[in-house]
């Protein structure tokens, strides 16, 4: 027997020696294997052409398994916030350990001669790459500058349209202070709270356009109707008790009955008259009723039943259980039948006794 | 279907002061006597401050109450668009 040898394609230990990479099972391993890997190089190998160029996320940090060198390879090239995508892969595949390591594991594994030259990329090619890399880079430089000058023109502007503004309300200082219960639309900043009437507003340049406001202007304004603040009571917002919820003091003593008086009810209900009665007494001799009732339910009931003579008030310990009809006796039926014939004919005797005497 | 009552703030003093109603028209919404809480995208979610734009607004408000209230919701989005919600002051005391 050949010693053993370990498959990293397979997976397993074989003992036929350099046999096993000709088995059809290792071939289909290694077709499975080449497939997982093929679509990251071809990813890559687009990439030679024209590199991207994003920002960082912790994302370019993912790796990938090299299957010729056993080892993981950083897929993305990051520096700082930039990361070239699948630039470290293209490094890699470009090595030449990389290449020295595909010759011996095709060797090894006995792959197919053209799926070879998809893993491996020529030292040209890769300096095709790093020649786009280095103009992806300018490009991208050049982007960020533009939308940084864009944001600084933006900023500028709204600043400038803010300075505007307050130099337009600072300027007519001839209106004078607003009396109570006048309207006073504003901006919710509060940066202006000095009421105008409704055609000398300024304009507000920061929001919404003059004309998409006009229907609150020139429709109906609100009304001030004075602060509601009582020190000492709460509101709403303090999270006091809401005025449907508060108990109104006569009804605070908890004896208010809900519902239906008994009058009310007895008009709703079909009761038939002895009920009506009953339901006219008081509560113990209503108790008092139902138990002389019961008793005369029993009465009726056959005296030789079982557990007739049983005393219910009598108390029972936790494991008590019923005894009759000789349920716990051991041994055959016949026994317990002849039991029960010897004591009835005791019994019937006794009885012809009593009828004599 | 929703039923609507107009109330005078100067007979109701004590409601007026529990939703702290400075502005009129103010519109407060309940469900089954809870009162409902709307995310305008203004300062106030208890009350809605001045008047609808249009009638559409004003339904399309009380369709998202009613639907977030059945599903047991106590705060729901408005859907009106920002730019038809009047504006106000919230100032307290002029500060």
């Amino acid at each position: 027997m050949a010693p053993p040898e370990r498959c990293s394609v397979c997976r397993q230990t074989f003992f036929c020696g350099r046999g096993h990479v000709y088995s059809r099972k290792h071939q289909r391993q290694l077709k499975v294997a080449l497939e997982r890997l093929l679509p990251q190089v071809e990813a890559a190998r687009k990439a030679l052409r024209a590199a991207q160029v994003e920002r960082y996320v912790p994302d370019h940090e993912r790796c990938c398994w090299c299957l010729c060198c056993g080892c993981e390879v950083r897929k993305h090239l990051s520096h700082g916030n930039l990361t070239v995508l699948h630039g470290g892969l293209l490094e890699h595949l470009a090595s030449p350990e990389h290449k020295k390591a595909t010759n011996r594991f095709w060797w090894e594994n006995k792959g197919e001669f053209q799926m070879k030259e998809k893993f491996l990329i020529s030292p040209q090619d890769y300096a095709r790459f790093k020649k786009s890399m280095v103009k992806s880079l300018d490009s991208y430089e050049e982007k960020e500058d533009e939308v940084i000058k864009e944001m600084a023109a933006q900023i500028r502007e709204v600043e400038h349209s803010r300075q505007e503004m307050v130099r337009s309300v600072l300027e007519p200082q001839t209106v004078p202070d607003p009396e109570e219960g006048s309207s006073a639309p504003g901006s919710w900043k509060g940066t202006n709270s000095q009421v105008a009437s409704t055609s000398q507003q300024p304009s507000y340049v920061d929001l919404p356009p003059a004309p998409e406001l006009d229907w609150m202007e020139t429709g109906q304004p609100l009304t001030f109707i004075g602060h509601q603040d009582t020190p000492g009571i709460g509101n709403i917002h303090s999270g006091a008790t809401p005025p449907w919820m508060v108990q109104d003091e006569d009804c605070s003593s908890g004896n208010q009955q809900i519902g239906p008086s008994y009058e009310e009810f007895l008009k709703e209900s079909k009761l038939t008259n002895s009920e009506m009665v009953m339901g006219s007494l008081s509560l113990p001799t209503q108790i008092k009723l139902l138990i002389v009732e019961e008793k005369q339910k029993l009465k009726k009931l056959p005296p030789d039943r079982v557990g007739a003579n049983f005393d219910h008030n009598s108390s029972t310990s936790a494991g008590w259980l019923p005894s009759f009809g000789r349920v716990w006796n051991n041994g055959r039926r016949w026994q317990s039948r002849h039991q029960f014939k010897t004591e009835a004919a005791a019994r019937n005797k006794q009885q012809l006794h009593k009828k004599k005497s | 279907m929703a039923t609507i009552y107009l109330v005078d703030v100067d007979q109701t003093p004590v409601y007026t002061h529990y939703f702290d109603i400075s502005y009129i028209p103010s519109t407060v919404f309940f469900f089954n006597g809870q009162h409902m809480k709307v995310d305008y995208g203004s300062p106030d979610h208890t009350k809605f401050v001045g008047s609808f734009k249009t009638k559409q607004d004003f339904i399309d408000l009380i369709e998202v109450i009613y639907r977030g209230a059945m599903r047991g919701k106590l705060i729901v989005q408005s859907p009106i668009d920002p730019k038809n919600i009047p504006k106000y002051d919230l100032l307290y005391q002029d500060i």
